[in-house]
Formats: structure tokens, C-alpha cells, sequence
């Protein structure tokens, strides 16, 4: 199970690697969403906020109206936001949960596709 | 989403243009009223199709749907497998409906018949234009366009039937032509309902998955009611062998009904169902290639996104290949063989979907939202009946109601054999090289954390 400290040490290490890809940045300029995070095994909650593809804040409980939920284990999410891991191979296999429109799970995974296409 | 999108989405989901060419076949077993009965007997059995799919999406609310139940049922290589041949039909509808629409505006504005292929590019340049550029019908106005398509459909059925009275020709006569004849048509009734349970795969957006059973249950519903009136009036105003050669009934029946009139307002509503056909088939379709390729399934070229965050390969290569066999039907002149295939097609994936209920009922002890009553004998049910089902459709031959064919089932094997080759031989073959690819690519990049037992030892060493 990984911690709080690890799991803000990867965010702010997936939010360097988001907000600094001007790819990215491009290719999401028109998605601006509130993300819901939850850890299925330790109950921690942490926020994501988005603003034209870019993280403008991330929050360690639920803040607003989520567009998309996001459900895992801490460890999944920390190999994820580290790029050690590919989302896709998890969500089919259903580890990873997504509440949200297809849209916006595709547009989540396009993230760590663009910033770790090797992933 | 709330259930009136849903259900919304279901129902466009199924209600394509190339429905009303499926009344034509199922009038080719079930002359006259007959059609409406086996409609009937279709929606009834759909009922059970509506009750799996209601339990398996409960058990796994997810966007990868049949993939992710058959791969927890029977595993992953034959999930994938027929996964890809369940895709062919996204390719089928989606080609069906541009020479379909093509080949009805081409005759309404009179020209030759060779303006049809360029209607079919025209079309689906349209649809690969839109797509590329990530734009997206909102919810809202593909719930309008499905309830006007039904709405209009039935209204001009109905106003079609006060040419008829009430002088319903023979209308419980289902097995009149022979039994196996009535299993036919409700075979291809089946196909009317086909492609309802796609609505599993926006499970993830739905409220609670109250909302999608709802949506399995009342969708087919509608289209039942829409389909038996159409069936009924077509078949009391327009003679089968009209029919039977064409491949725009529904502007026949708009013809006889209102004239002019008539014609282009199914025309308008054909055209209509291109907008839930191409939004709603590209989409599926083409994500279901991204994921392919993101997890090694596919050439990882499949997964190239564009500035608009579009797979634009897996997109343009569906244009291509739907356009590639629209205009083989053209052609070919061979379009009840599609509904043919895409009739056997859901059958089978109907078997497929009892069976992985009836597997996953002995594995996964989690509490549902929904539970069907005697789930297992049922499930047993019907994988036998759509197995039956399967074999009705896979060898029947709609142009001669006397004969059978082996080209429906011909083009299944050669889909489903290409589809389990590239799964068997390819798909290793991916997976090792994106393996190889990743190992030598990068190291782990999340810092590795000192275990309890690193801890301890600093802790001694540090006293």
C-alpha cells in the first residue's frame, strides 16, 4: 500500500510532466474537468483539477462536482502517475474503475500515452 | 445520464437503416401480418438477452463490456478474439447504412445508379471529417434524433395502415411456410433488436446501473412497437416482390402511403439514422482499436492520436474499410447477405453472452444490482435457442425463402478465422516486442521504497 507522501511525490512528478508537454497541453485545450480519486484499499481521496489540460490543483480530499471518478489501489495509481504502468491494460481488466463518458477515459489514458508513449 | 438518454441510446443504437432491409427478410419467412408475430416472438426472447446483459453489466459496469465478461468467463485470448469478429459488425452497420442512404438519396433525386458510390464517399468523408476533428453529437440532440426517428417512423406506419383497415392477412401463421422457416424469422426479428446491448459500454456514465437495465429493458420495447407497425404496413401496401429487389423499402411504403410526401419524409428519417449510426459506430469502434493497440493487441500505429486527441489511424481505417465494402455491396447487389451475417453475428454473441453468465454465476459469488430469476437454466436456455438461432440465420438465403445459403455462414468463418489467426499468431508476437521495447526503453521510474526489513536494519545500524 503506498502512502499519502508517495502518492503526492508521483502527483507532483505527473503534474511536471503534464503541465511542462506542450503536446499535451494542445491536444487537451479544450478539456477542463474535476477528477475524483479514491484508493480502494487504504480510503485515501485526493482531487484533481484540470483547466484547459492543465493540473491547476490537486487537493488530498474530494473538492467540487466530479466529472470523472477514479477508482484503484494506491499502488495502481502510484505506478501510474509515476508512468510505470500502462492504464489501458488495467481498466480492461477491470483494476482500474472510471466513472465518467468514454471521452474522458480515453482523454485520461491520451495522458500517459503522450507524456510516456513507451508506457 | 439518466434512463431517457440511455434508453435513447439503446434504441439508436439498434434502429439503423438497415432494419427496415431486416422487416424485408423476415417477410421473406413470414408473409404478411406473420412479420408482425414473429416480431413479437423476437422482442420476447429479447427479453431474456435484455435480463443477461442487465446481470453482467451490474457485475461489471465498464466501457469494455462482452471484452472484459468474456475475458473473467472463458479468458483473455478467445475474449479478444470475439471481440474482434463482434467489431465486424460495428464495420457492417456503419457500410450498410452508407450504401443504404446513398443508394435512397440516389433514387430519390433520380440520378444513375453509379452516383451511389459517390454518395457513399461523400457520406462517410463527412462522417471520417467530423470524427477527426473530435466532433461529438451531445447527448441531447442524439436522444432527439432517435425518438424522431421513431416517432417517425411509426406516425407515417400508421397513417399507412388506415390505407389497409383492418384486413390483416394471416396474421399467427408463423410456421405456415414449416418450422424451420418460422425459427427464421424470428432470427431476423432478433436482428431489429440487434446492437440494443452495446448500451453496456456507457455504463460508465450512467447514474447507476438502474439505468442501463432500465435502458435494456424499455428500448426494446420501443423498437418493437416501431417495427411491428412498419412490418404491418409495409406489408399490406407494398407487394414482396417490390420489395424484394429493393434497397430502400421504407421510401416504397412512404411512396404509397403520402405520395411525394411520403418518400422524403423517410428519406429525412433515413438520413437521420446515419447521424446515430456514424457518431455512435465510429466511436465505439474506433476506441475499441485504440485500447486494442495501448495494450499490445494491435500495431501500436492504431493508438496515434491527433492534435484533437483522435486516434486517427483506427478512425480513418474504419472509414476506409466500411467504404471499401459498401461499395462490394453495391456492386454485388448483395445486401440482404449483410443482414444475414450481422443477424448470425448477434446470435452467436448472444450464446456467447448466456454462457458467460452462466460461468461467471459458479465463479463470482458478488452481490448485484440485478439478478436474473433462475439465472442458471435460463442461461442454459439460451445458449441452446441462439445457438439454434445462429444456425437459422448463418445458413439462410432471404432472396429465396425455399433455399438455403452457406454464404452468411461462409463470411463469418472467414471473419472469425482471421480474427482468431491474428490472435493466435500476431498478438504474441506484439506483446513480446512491446515487452522487449519497454524493458530497453526506460528503467522503473517511481523511486523504490526502503522495505520493513531495510528500515529495521537502519534502525540497528543507526543505534
Amino acid at each position: 500500500m503506498a502512502d499519502w507522501n508517495e502518492l503526492s511525490e508521483a502527483l507532483a512528478d505527473y503534474t511536471i510532466s503534464c503541465n511542462e508537454n506542450e503536446r499535451l497541453r494542445k491536444m487537451q485545450r479544450d478539456w477542463s474537468r474535476v477528477l475524483h480519486f479514491v484508493c480502494s484499499d487504504t480510503a485515501q481521496n485526493f482531487s484533481m483539477d484540470v483547466d484547459r489540460g492543465e493540473i491547476v490543483s490537486i487537493r488530498e480530499s474530494h473538492v467540487g462536482v466530479p466529472d470523472i471518478v477514479v477508482t484503484a489501489t494506491s499502488e495502481t495509481f502510484c505506478d501510474m502517475f509515476w508512468g510505470d504502468l500502462n492504464p489501458v491494460q488495467k481498466y480492461l481488466r477491470g483494476e482500474i474503475i472510471v466513472k465518467g463518458s468514454q471521452e474522458d477515459v480515453m482523454r485520461l489514458d491520451a495522458i500517459s500515452y503522450v507524456i510516456w508513449p513507451d508506457s | 445520464m439518466g434512463s431517457a438518454t440511455a434508453t435513447a441510446t439503446s434504441a439508436g443504437l439498434a434502429f439503423a437503416a438497415i432494419d427496415y432491409l431486416g422487416v424485408v427478410s423476415i417477410l421473406a419467412y413470414a408473409p404478411g401480418a406473420t412479420a408482425a408475430f414473429a416480431i413479437l416472438i423476437g422482442g420476447l426472447v429479447v427479453i431474456l438477452v435484455s435480463a443477461i446483459f442487465s446481470e453482467l453489466n451490474g457485475l461489471y459496469p465498464t466501457a469494455a463490456g462482452i471484452r472484459l465478461y468474456l475475458g473473467r468467463a472463458i479468458g483473455n485470448r478467445t475474449a479478444l478474439s470475439v471481440t474482434f469478429t463482434y467489431m465486424t459488425t460495428v464495420v457492417l452497420v456503419i457500410a450498410a447504412d452508407a450504401f443504404l442512404i446513398g443508394a435512397a438519396v440516389r433514387h430519390v433525386l433520380n440520378e444513375p445508379a453509379v452516383l451511389a458510390y459517390v454518395w457513399i464517399a461523400v457520406l462517410l468523408g463527412i462522417a471520417l471529417a467530423a470524427n477527426l476533428r473530435g466532433v461529438r453529437l451531445a447527448g441531447w440532440v442524439q436522444t432527439v434524433v432517435t425518438y424522431t426517428v421513431l416517432a417517425g417512423t411509426s406516425v407515417l406506419s400508421v397513417v399507412a395502415l388506415f390505407h389497409v383497415g383492418g384486413a390483416f392477412k394471416r396474421p399467427l401463421d408463423l410456421f405456415g411456410g414449416g418450422t424451420f422457416s418460422g425459427i427464421q424469422a424470428v432470427a431476423f426479428a432478433l436482428f431489429l433488436y440487434a446492437a440494443f446491448e452495446w448500451v453496456t459500454t456507457t455504463a460508465e456514465e450512467a447514474r447507476s446501473p438502474k439505468v442501463i437495465t432500465r435502458a435494456l429493458f424499455i428500448a426494446p420495447a420501443l423498437i418493437w412497437i416501431v417495427a411491428s407497425v412498419f412490418a404491418l404496413a409495409l406489408s399490406h401496401l407494398v407487394s414482396y416482390s417490390t420489395l424484394h429487389g429493393s434497397a430502400y423499402p421504407q421510401l416504397l411504403l412512404g411512396r404509397a402511403a403520402l405520395g411525394t410526401v411520403g418518400e422524403l419524409w423517410m428519406l429525412a428519417l433515413t438520413v437521420m439514422t446515419a447521424l446515430n449510426t456514424f457518431n455512435g459506430g465510429f466511436l465505439v469502434a474506433s476506441r475499441f482499436i485504440y485500447a486494442a493497440a495501448r495494450e499490445g493487441n494491435l500495431p501500436r500505429q492504431f493508438a496515434r492520436l491527433n492534435m484533437n486527441a483522435v486516434p486517427w489511424l483506427a478512425v480513418t481505417t474504419l472509414a476506409g474499410v466500411s467504404a471499401a465494402t459498401a461499395a462490394v455491396v453495391f456492386a454485388t447487389g448483395e445486401w440482404l447477405l449483410l443482414v444475414s451475417v450481422g443477424a448470425a453475428i448477434e446470435c452467436a454473441i448472444y450464446a456467447v453472452g448466456s454462457l458467460c453468465l452462466l460461468i461467471l454465476r459458479s465463479r463470482v459469488d458478488r452481490k448485484r444490482p440485478f439478478k436474473m430469476i433462475a439465472g442458471r437454466p435460463l442461461a442454459i436456455f439460451g445458449v441452446v435457442l441462439f445457438s439454434l438461432l445462429f444456425v437459422a440465420t448463418a445458413f439462410a438465403d432471404p432472396k429465396n425463402s425455399t433455399h438455403f445459403s452457406v454464404a452468411p455462414f461462409t463470411v463469418i468463418a472467414i471473419l472469425g478465422s482471421i480474427s482468431t489467426a491474428y490472435v493466435l499468431l500476431v498478438v504474441p508476437k506484439l506483446q513480446r516486442a512491446a515487452a522487449a521495447r519497454n524493458a530497453a526503453a526506460r528503467p522503473r521510474r517511481r523511486p523504490s521504497r526502503p522495505s520493513a526489513e531495510d528500515s529495521d536494519s537502519n534502525q540497528v545500524l543507526g543505534e
